[in-house]
């Protein structure tokens, strides 16, 4: 009876690593999603409206997904300061600390950080430029984060079962 | 003693010392590296500070009240240029960055006019390569030399004129012209008169009057996002970053001023827009770049104004004293001297 309980506690387990790896592929192209959604908002207040970054980042942070939020609301934060940072150096502050928490990977995290650099040095024309080209790189990394999800979250999800059901036959 | 913030006990409230100022308004839109130079500064120098130049590659200046002073690396002042902290490409795109908030787009047309009012009513004036369209300042591009100047307040400077301002019997505020040379303090005694007429001057029974200001170089109020940062009154209401000829038609319809205030009165239109005002019955106060009656009278725009007999009083200023000194009070009409 013990072993029986024991053995469908460990398929549980290594079932639900599975899953947690799986998640990390499905989260991936979402977040992806979510953060062209914010650039795409972010544009609108700096085309639109000329609303300097400390209020467009604001603004944005109330506005997008709940999930990336926090990236636009640190790099407020960090400009309200006015601690003599550029607005690329506190999007990349916000940037180090966000990413830890968040499905995206090494390439992604390269996309963010190019994205601060000229961030508020320059004209609307040549901001919207900018945003745009990051945008499409977002895009483009969304795509093959679906096709990857796609090809690796069911295995991902069915090697968490098996390792837990070959793991079982061994040790029963 | 270093002149730095937090030190000042006097801070955020009425009359405070320029330091606090300076250390409120101005560091913060100042590189870290040049801001520790500035606040390692012995405490006189630091008060005396007007203006704060960067040029890209050459030494620091700060603009003391009688001369500039070159900072040496350390954040001690120096005559000598070699020894002075030489300003990086990195602190002026910096500087450029922390003035706009790091939002240069949002700043497109105070660039294009050469400068940008910070918090505080401060100015940064901007230079570099600028690119033309049509015949037009579109952008600076290459921004390479900046100009921190510090907007002083000088509450009361107008106290010794305003006597002559304002007719003891009727009450009126009389035309007024003030002329200058550059850097005299007129602007700060122009609005130091408007706040007393604006607020009222009980000394001389005089209530208060409603004050219209174009402030085209945004100098007089000093405004930050529309909001006076200067005290200029209570009845007065301020046209920012306006042409003057338009500004004043549109305070003229819209606001009703009984006095209506601009700076450097200078090109035809603004003559025209005099005119418009004193038709209207408006009482006009303005300045100009000038030593004296005779050389502003040559000048075409004044000689036509001289002509209708408009302005009734001229005040002088030089620096016979120090800045602002009040040189002379005149009968704009018979250029006889009042103060004596």
């Amino acid at each position: 009876m013990l072993k029986l309980i024991g053995a469908g506690m460990t398929l549980a387990a290594c079932g639900s690593i599975g899953v947690t790896w799986a998640r990390v592929y499905e989260k991936r192209p979402q977040q992806l999603v979510a953060i062209e959604g914010a650039l795409q908002l972010l544009e609108t207040e700096i085309l639109y409206g000329a609303t300097p970054l400390p209020e467009a980042m604001a603004q944005v942070a109330a506005k997008c997904d709940p999930e990336m939020a926090g990236l636009f609301r640190n790099t407020a934060l960090e400009l309200r300061k006015m601690a003599g940072i550029t607005a690329g150096e506190a999007w990349e502050a916000a940037v180090r600390d966000f990413f830890p928490g968040t499905a995206l990977n090494k390439q992604d995290l390269q996309i963010l950080k190019r994205f601060g650099a000229p961030l508020g040095a320059s004209d609307k024309e040549d901001q919207a430029k900018h945003i745009e080209l990051t945008k499409s790189q977002l895009k483009l990394a969304a795509q093959q984060a679906e096709s990857q999800c796609r090809k690796h979250a069911l295995v991902y999800k069915y090697l968490g079962f098996l390792g837990g059901l070959l793991l079982v036959l061994i040790l029963y | 003693m270093a002149g730095g913030a937090g030190n000042n006990e006097k801070c955020g409230k009425k009359g405070e010392s320029l330091v606090c100022m300076v250390s409120r308004d101005i560091l913060p839109i100042l590189p870290n590296r040049i801001r520790e130079l500035l606040t390692e500064l012995p405490g006189e120098i630091f008060n005396q500070i007007e203006e704060i130049r960067l040029r890209q590659g050459q030494p620091l200046l700060l603009g003391l009240t009688k001369n500039d002073t070159m900072v040496t690396a350390l954040g001690q002042p120096t005559s000598v240029p070699e020894f002075g902290y030489t300003v990086t490409e990195q602190d002026v795109m910096r500087t450029v960055q922390l003035v706009s908030s790091s939002s240069v787009y949002a700043f497109e047309e105070e660039i294009k006019n050469g400068f940008i009012t910070i918090r505080g009513g401060h100015r940064v004036g901007i230079s570099g390569k600028t690119i033309v369209e049509k015949g037009r300042v579109k952008t600076i591009k290459y921004i390479t030399g900046l100009n921190v100047r510090v907007a002083r307040e000088v509450i009361g400077s107008a106290d010794r004129v305003m006597p002559f301002m304002i007719d003891p019997v009727f009450k009126e505020v009389q035309h007024t012209l003030v002329i200058s040379p550059p850097r005299c303090g007129k602007t700060t005694l122009l609005r130091d008169i408007i706040r007393q007429l604006s607020t009222g001057i009980p000394k001389l029974d005089f209530k208060g009057c409603s004050v219209g200001v174009v402030d085209e170089r945004s100098e007089i109020a000093g405004c930050f996002k529309g909001l006076p940062q200067k005290d200029v009154g209570i009845r007065t209401d301020v046209l920012d970053g306006c042409p003057k000829a338009e500004g004043m038609m549109m305070l003229i319809r819209a606001m009703g001023p009984q006095v209506v205030a601009t700076d450097e009165i200078g090109r035809v239109e603004d003559a025209a827009a005099l005119e418009e005002a004193l038709n209207a019955g408006i009482k006009v106060l303005t300045t100009a770049h000038g030593a004296d009656r005779d050389e502003i009278s040559q000048r075409p725009v004044f000689k036509y104004i001289i002509e209708q007999g408009v302005f009734e009083r001229l005040v002088i200023l030089g620096r016979s004293r120090g800045v602002g000194t009040i040189e002379d009070i005149l009968d704009f009409q018979s250029g006889k001297s009042l103060m004596r």
